[in-house]
């Protein structure tokens, strides 16, 4: 398939740190790629690279195969974005914001702003003034002036902050059905991670400026390990026992981000037959309160690709 | 076209905002005082009973056309300083105050061009306000009913107020790179205040035909007879000025990282 979002080699430096360092992104046609990475790990840089806010320091971006550049303005016709919050005019109505976006893109046809208003549900909202907007009418009016002009490449930093959950189910929706249905590609950076792992394709975890895992969907769903979570009283002498049984126990394997951290056995016998577990603790003394198969989700892989890379 | 259509969104954003009114408002001081002084001047009596304001009065001349004209050149030739430069530092401060910048940089349209729609904009909107303040004064002067009005007098007058008033509109395009490089209005207003002063001391000091924010004051006759000393050279300065404010805007939207 086409590439047409790739980043070559692109570093960043401030001073003497590297916000980006040597980045080799591949964005195909049709791809939602999820870009995810810790606050300051490079992902806003880059996306500020990619829309020539922000020079590279080396390295290069392209955008449909032609390379970025501030002054390089035709590339950006097909274009649509959004750099962490939107910001839109305070003072000027929901409808002018969007006229104003639809004027300096060239677009003649005046239906596209009503087009957008249905489309992101804004039309009770066309005569109030941006600045008094509620934080997730503010998102919709900025993921409307990103796509009121039918993109073919989305940019989107952060694209559901201050979205309620509904909001963010239509915003999923809507960008699924871009890719999936007008072959729009899309780079969204998000620190939600439950909402990249069902909307992206791909996803791109960048650590200190650098890519540290690439993989798509199907690969991601081989990578998320499961385990068997084992809870209740007496835990050292529930973790002795099924020791002593030969399993593999440890008190923290994957973060969960759970409260209580339950034990984890990790071997696929006691995950595929979770009964003999049960059976194990019940005739030593020690029945179970947590008995439970779980695997790891975008989150807990993350942490553990960022542990296993020395951080966190 | 593209330029055009960049103009009409300036007009939108600056008329939908406040700053038309506040400096309409701001403006329309400097006839009304200029009118209230004459109107003293013209009846010592009044003058000396008013104690402190007939004293200041007594310090701008006679009352007659001549001289409130050139109190109006003087207003606008100090005053415009700030009113000029306050919506210079809207205009371009506002994008980075408000964080719309970012809707401006990544879009099939020259950043060149929206600094200039920028710049047009602006010096369209002063130089209305300066008529205004020039239509206003006559219309004050004519009501107070200052004495020694003819045509060419008036002539003159009116030559001196657009010349003081068009330069100091001219100078006000450094703002905007102010306003651009520091993200919003503390730079600029900075910039303001500090040639403000700086031109009354260069003034003072005798080379104010030099430094290009003496300029339009110098023109307006705030010196008294220095205004002679005004040559091509002054006018030079402030054009070159005004260009090198232009140019830095438009080299600084146009390269500099915006980490906004």
């Amino acid at each position: 398939m086409k590439e047409v979002i790739s980043t070559t080699n692109l570093t960043k430096i401030y001073g003497e740190t590297y916000a980006v360092n040597k980045l080799n992104l591949s964005v195909k046609q049709g791809e939602i790629f999820g870009f995810i990475g810790l606050n300051g790990a490079g992902k806003t840089t880059t996306i500020r690279m990619l829309l020539g806010l922000v020079k590279p320091t080396t390295g290069y971006c392209y955008l449909q195969g032609r390379r970025v550049n501030a002054g390089n303005t035709s590339i950006f016709r097909n274009v649509g974005y959004i750099v962490e919050t939107p910001y839109s005019y305070p003072e000027l109505t929901v409808r002018e914001n969007l006229e104003i976006v639809r004027k300096l893109r060239g677009m003649e046809d005046r239906d596209s702003v009503n087009w957008i208003i249905k489309k992101l549900k804004l039309e009770g909202y066309t005569s109030k003034r941006a600045g008094h907007l509620s934080l997730g009418n503010a998102q919709r009016l900025g993921i409307a002036k990103a796509i009121i002009h039918r993109p073919k490449i989305l940019i989107l930093d952060e694209p559901t902050n201050g979205l309620d959950p509904e909001g963010i189910v239509e915003v999923r929706q809507l960008l699924m059905n871009l890719a999936n249905n007008q072959g729009v590609t899309i780079l969204v950076s998000s620190h939600k991670l439950e909402e990249i792992s069902r909307l992206a394709t791909n996803i791109s975890i960048i650590h200190n400026g650098c890519i540290i895992k690439e993989l798509d969907k199907k690969q991601l769903e081989g990578q998320l390990k499961k385990v068997l979570l084992v809870g209740g009283e007496e835990r050292n002498n529930m973790k002795s026992i099924l020791s002593e049984a030969g399993y593999r126990v440890v008190d923290e394997g994957i973060d969960f981000n759970d409260e209580i951290k339950p034990l984890q056995i990790q071997d696929d016998d006691a995950i595929n037959s979770p009964e003999k577990i049960a059976t194990l603790l019940v005739k030593a003394g020690h029945p179970p309160a947590l008995l439970k198969v779980r695997q790891e989700d975008l989150e807990s892989y993350f942490l553990r690709v960022l542990k296993e890379a020395g951080e966190v | 076209m593209k330029i055009l259509t960049c103009i009409s969104i300036e007009i939108t954003k600056l008329f939908r905002s406040r700053i038309p009114l506040m400096t309409i408002l701001a403006s329309m001081l400097i006839p009304f005082f200029g009118g209230f002084f004459m109107f003293i001047l013209k009846d010592p009596d009044l003058a000396k009973g008013l104690g402190f304001i007939s004293a200041k009065a007594q310090i701008m001349g006679d009352a007659d056309w001549p001289s409130y004209l050139g109190l109006l050149a003087q207003a606008i030739a100090v005053g415009g300083l700030l009113i000029f430069g306050f919506v210079m530092s809207w205009i371009f401060g506002r994008e980075y105050s408000d964080r719309t910048i970012k809707d401006l940089l990544a879009l099939p349209i020259s950043r060149n061009l929206i600094v200039l729609s920028k710049f047009i904009v602006t010096i369209l909107w002063c130089l209305i306000l300066a008529v205004l303040v020039l239509v206003l004064g006559i219309l004050v002067g004519k009501i107070v009913d200052i004495p020694g009005w003819s045509a060419d007098i008036i002539l003159q007058g009116i030559s001196v107020f657009i010349t003081s008033a068009t330069l100091t509109i001219l100078l006000s395009t450094p703002v905007a790179f102010f306003a651009s490089s520091g993200r919003g209005y503390l730079s600029p207003l900075g910039f303001m205040i500090f040639t403000l002063v700086l031109a009354q001391i260069v003034a003072a000091t005798g080379y104010g035909q030099f430094f290009p924010w003496s300029v339009p004051a110098l023109i307006s006759g705030i010196a008294g007879d220095s205004d002679a000393k005004i040559e091509a050279i002054s006018i030079a300065i402030v054009c070159l000025t005004s260009a090198l404010g232009l140019f830095s805007t438009t080299f600084w939207w146009r390269y500099a990282d915006q980490e906004i």
